[in-house]
């Protein structure tokens, strides 16, 4: 992951980005940024209709998606799946304006005027085998609430236009092992978006959270903390505490299997099945902070549900030791749109992650009753 | 007292010598509350019998030797523990050698939910050791050991409701049990792709048959319902998919599925997470039109313009913004003669999305959403209700199934006659029903004239007839429901089996319908079978529970009645048909128009009633002597208000709401009626 970062800002050309932000209370400050070149967000007028109009990325070919200086690249430490798709993120505030930490487990208090930036691409589309951005999704908040914008790419990759009615576009890829897929990509549409972005009915991110951020990442002028940037940049007020309950990496087998598997669960599916959320109403609790438990993550607990074509032995969320006498599994693994899960944002199964939950749940030596 | 007094002593002595550390030091322990100070033995609790795995290094050993056979509690689930976070382990055989008996880490409630209970039947003839663990903390806590008289559980009850399974070999996803030939008998639909599989009945069991579709839109994923949308005789079929909703229109010779209707045909990437589809004549214009719950935006529906031709509209019936509708039914609640539609809301959080709605007919094409005023406006989970009359008294009750009990259980809703509801679970056997479902439907499965609920993963739960229910298990989950064999029981097709019905004794009565005014199926038509012991209603509908297409033929069950008195059908029109004493055990088919309850008929016998309009007795008068006929009063739906054994010239009609009825005397087979309107 880190080397799709260096690779998408190691521009020559790109100017050092200035690791102090104007002070929130020092009016006086002039900014000096050439306006033609200045990130454009007015708020009253959000969405626009062309990702070109915010300035966000800059240069000739703004399908290389080379970010403007006032952007502050950030990754989470484990990703959600989304059929495959390379991503980056970038945070964008106003001059002057910080968020706040809240919890190590929710987002950023973020200030008004915020925009969170994520960049969908694959490297290597067939037939030709190039680079292909696909969507710019937005989330930027404006008086208290968080709004959805989504940009989509064109075939020519030169313009990206406001959509969000939902949209599908079959494509062949190369994924990095260096297997062939062909994914049906779907673009959300705004029911879509707050489905998964959202507590008690109100919008919010997922992936900014302390959590999930508090890890190293590589930026142009070197390895740094990602909390310890944002706060750098005066994007986050510097009084967050100095331990946080931090995920790993669930690609990273040099950690616990328990460990990945809470990160996977977290970024995959926490953000319907947790408190307050779009199915909270189910009994697992797969959000980091409560995935820590085997009550939580389903060991031998019953479903409420049974899903068609599901083998009648089959009792548990996870059957303890019996990966394939378990219901997670087997949504995982469904094709079926209304068996698989999650049930929106991706139409190819994970593998990988499908192996990991497998080994996990394989792993573990009580017996259901 | 005593044991009490001697948990008091154990506590002393533990504290004196906290000898508890190791198996082999375990302290010897009686029934009672005890006090662990620190978790910090030296031999950690193996091997492991609760969950969360690995992770304690100290344990805290016990032994307990009961003097009985006994029902034994351990709890740390005790209010001094609130907040605290404990992990337990039963064992029997010898320390070194442990085998579990049981565990449990997180099984409380209080605080946190992280406190431990643990239930077990313990043997005199066995030792157990319980021992603690430190696999979260090692802070002390109290806990409490308890015996109670141990009770064999009662031997298992024959199965209520017996079926006989038989692999059904059919591709796809099964989504219908419904009448797809033309021959009023029900047939298996499965759906693969642009293939609509059918297991259809026959005198030498279901023959499979494949019918091709055009390719369509959307699959069946959600919800599929089954009608005959264009009129053309052939049963047509909606499929609710996870981003549309299409309707697949059969040929005119029914050979095939040759044209669909979208949502996507009334706009490019009209995004529709459908959950139940239903087919019913929404603007009631004889026509039907299809309704598909959005999940998380405003209801759908498509309004029929003829030549299969539909217009799509979204909103006004159910226009949450972030939607939360799972199970749409359509039913009459209010007797009025126009058709309501209930949902079944469903939503994580905190939220007024989760509230369930009833549509109100407004009688003219328009809904009021009316839930709260008329009591059923419940945040419970559900993605599905029961609709029936399960006391028999003339209305329609509901059983609002649970999908989870995060917001709410169960709850028995009886329609109190005048539009509103009462919950009346508790007393019923339905309270403390701990299996919850997406699918909840009613039918009579044991023909007994009681509706039963379907529901639970692997329940049908039987009507007693008093309104208590027996919670039986069957070994299939929901499916379509349909008489599959035409022996008048109704059979279920789940888990890749039908499920025939064993049968039993009691009669039955088969009814279909066929519209002319109103709709060609009759969906929305309402039945009511009058018998000796029983008046019991049914509706046609197209779409219940939350996935599948049940039959559209109405079933009754008729206990040991041997007699029909008569057959009411009221028509999505108000128009009524009455058919007097058809046969028991048979399929009756009523065709809109062909037998009008009316008092224009020259009668044989000569009837009149006066005064018109009457108030208090209403005098009969007529050529033949009538004393010791049975009379029914019926209102102008149809619904019978009134039934007596006539032993005098007049009847007493006070009791009636003003309003026109239709006076009927049976004289043999005939039916003799006349018209009167109450003040």
């Amino acid at each position: 992951m880190l080397l799709i970062v260096a690779a998408c800002t190691k521009d020559e050309d790109e100017p050092e980005i200035d690791p102090n932000k104007p002070n929130v209370t020092d009016t006086t400050t002039t900014d000096t940024t050439d306006m033609a070149t200045a990130v454009h967000v007015v708020l009253d007028s959000l969405p626009y209709p062309n990702l070109a109009d915010y300035n966000f990325f800059i240069g000739d070919n703004m399908a290389d998606l080379e970010p403007n200086d006032e952007l502050l690249l950030y990754e989470p430490i484990t990703q959600l799946f989304t059929d495959y798709a390379k991503k980056t993120r970038y945070v964008w505030m106003p001059e002057g304006e910080s968020a706040n930490y809240v919890s190590d487990f929710e987002s950023f208090d973020f200030p008004n005027g915020t925009v969170l930036i994520k960049n969908f691409y694959y490297e290597n589309v067939l037939p030709s085998n190039e680079r292909r951005v696909m969507e710019t999704r937005l989330l930027f908040k404006r008086e208290g609430e968080w709004e959805f914008a989504d940009y989509i790419w064109n075939d020519e990759q030169t313009e990206a236009t406001f959509d969000l009615s939902g949209s599908s576009k079959q494509i062949d890829v190369i994924l990095d092992n260096g297997e062939s897929l062909s994914i049906n990509y779907k673009v959300p549409n705004d029911s879509q978006c707050i489905t998964c972005h959202k507590i008690n009915e109100s919008a919010s991110p997922n992936g900014p959270k302390p959590q999930n951020l508090n890890a190293d990442l590589a930026y142009q002028e070197g390895v740094m903390n990602q909390l310890m940037k944002w706060a750098e940049r005066g994007f986050l007020e510097p009084t967050y505490p100095a331990e946080i309950e931090t995920m790993v990496d669930w690609e990273d087998e040099s950690q616990t299997l328990q460990n990945r598997v809470r990160a996977y669960l977290d970024a995959n599916c926490g953000h319907c099945h947790k408190q307050d959320a779009h199915c909270s109403y189910r009994p697992i609790r797969l959000a980091f902070e409560e995935n820590d438990r085997d009550n939580n993550i389903g060991v031998c607990v019953p479903f409420d549900e049974f899903v068609p074509g599901q083998p009648m032995g089959m009792e548990n969320i996870i059957d303890a030791g019996n990966a394939e006498n378990s219901m997670l599994i087997y949504r995982m693994l469904a094709e079926e749109e209304n068996v698989q899960m999650p049930l929106i944002g991706k139409s190819v199964i994970h593998q990988e992650g499908v192996e990991l939950l497998t080994d996990y749940i394989n792993s573990l030596e009580q017996t259901c009753n | 007292m005593k044991k009490i007094y001697l948990s008091f002593l154990t506590i002393l002595f533990l504290g004196a010598l906290s000898a508890q550390n190791t198996c082999t030091e375990a302290l010897e322990i009686t029934a009672g509350l005890h006090t662990v100070d620190t978790v910090d033995g030296t031999e950690i609790p193996l091997p492991i019998c609760a969950g969360n795995g690995l992770g304690a290094s100290n344990g805290e050993w016990y032994l307990y030797q009961p003097t009985d056979t006994f029902e034994v509690e351990i709890t740390t689930d005790l209010a001094q523990n609130s907040g605290g976070d404990t992990r337990l382990h039963v064992y029997t055989g010898e320390c070194g050698n442990l085998v579990c008996v049981d565990g449990d880490d997180d099984g409380g409630d209080i605080g946190n939910g992280y406190l431990s209970i643990l239930e077990f039947v313990a043997y005199p003839e066995e030792a157990y050791y319980i021992a603690f663990d430190n696999r979260w903390n090692g802070n002390g806590f109290d806990f409490v050991l308890s015996e109670v008289e141990f009770v064999p559980p009662p031997p298992p009850v024959p199965a209520l409701f017996p079926f006989t399974a038989q692999p059904l070999d059919l591709e796809g996803s099964l989504r219908g049990v419904v009448d797809m030939d033309g021959d009023y008998l029900d047939d298996v639909v499965s759906i693969e792709n642009d293939e609509v599989h059918l297991g259809i009945q026959s005198d030498f069991g279901l023959l499979m048959t494949s019918l091709p579709s055009v390719s369509p839109d959307n699959s069946p994923s959600w919800s599929m319902a089954a009608g005959d949308v264009d009129g053309n005789g052939w049963n047509d079929l909606v499929y609710g998919g996870g981003s549309g909703a299409t309707i697949l229109f059969r040929s005119e010779d029914g050979t095939s599925f040759d044209n669909q209707y979208s949502d996507e045909d009334y706009e490019e990437d009209f995004y529709l997470f459908s959950q139940r589809s239903n087919m019913v004549d929404i603007n009631n214009d004889g026509a039907l039109d299809v309704f598909v719950c959005h999940d998380v935006e405003p209801n759908t529906y498509f309004i029929n313009q003829g030549d299969q031709t539909m217009e799509f509209f979204q909103g006004g019936l159910g226009d949450d913004d972030n939607g939360g509708n799972y199970g749409s039914i359509w039913i009459d609640y209010d007797n009025d003669c126009d058709i309501d539609m209930f949902i079944a809301k469903c939503r994580g959080g905190n939220n007024v999305i989760k509230i369930n709605e009833m549509h109100r007919n407004n009688g003219d094409g328009t809904y009021t959403e009316v839930g709260e005023e008329i009591g059923l406006a419940d945040p419970v989970q559900t993605w599905s209700s029961a609709w029936g009359d399960f006391d028999n008294d003339g209305d329609l009750d509901l059983f609002v199934g649970a999908s989870s009990f995060t917001d709410g259980e169960h709850k028995m809703m009886i329609n109190n006659g005048d539009g509103t509801f009462s919950d009346i679970t508790e007393g019923t056997g339905l309270e403390g029903f701990e299996a919850t479902s997406i699918e909840w439907t009613t039918h009579d499965f044991d023909n007994d004239g009681y509706l039963d609920i379907m529901g639970g993963t692997g329940h049908i739960i039987k009507n007693e007839g008093d309104m208590t229910f027996t919670i039986s298990d069957v070994d299939f989950w929901n499916g379509p429901v349909g008489d599959l064999n035409n022996d008048g029981f109704l059979d279920v097709v789940a888990n890749g089996n039908v499920h025939y019905n064993d049968g039993n004794e009691n009669n039955y009565l088969k009814v279909n319908t066929i519209g002319t005014e109103s709709n060609w199926n009759g969906i929305g038509a309402r039945i009511t079978v009058y018998s000796e012991s029983f008046a019991q209603i049914r509706e046609i509908r197209s779409g219940d529970g939350f996935r599948y297409m049940s039959s559209l033929n109405a079933h009754f069950g008729l206990g040991e009645d041997t007699q029909i008195d008569s057959v009411v059908v009221r028509w999505p029109t108000c128009n009524v048909d009455v058919i007097y004493n058809p046969d028991i055990n048979s399929t009756l088919v009523v065709t809109e128009g062909s037998s009008p309850l009316s008092a224009d008929t020259e009668p044989e016998v000569s009837l009149k009633v006066y005064p018109n309009p009457a108030e208090g007795d209403l005098f009969i008068d007529s050529s033949e002597n009538l004393i010791g006929n049975r009379i029914d009063i019926f209102d102008i739906q149809g619904k019978r208000v009134e039934s007596q054994i006539l032993n005098s010239n007049s009847i007493d009609v006070s009791k009636l709401q003003s309003g026109n009825y239709i006076l009927q005397v049976l004289i043999g087979e005939t039916a003799v009626e006349s018209k009167f309107y109450k003040k």
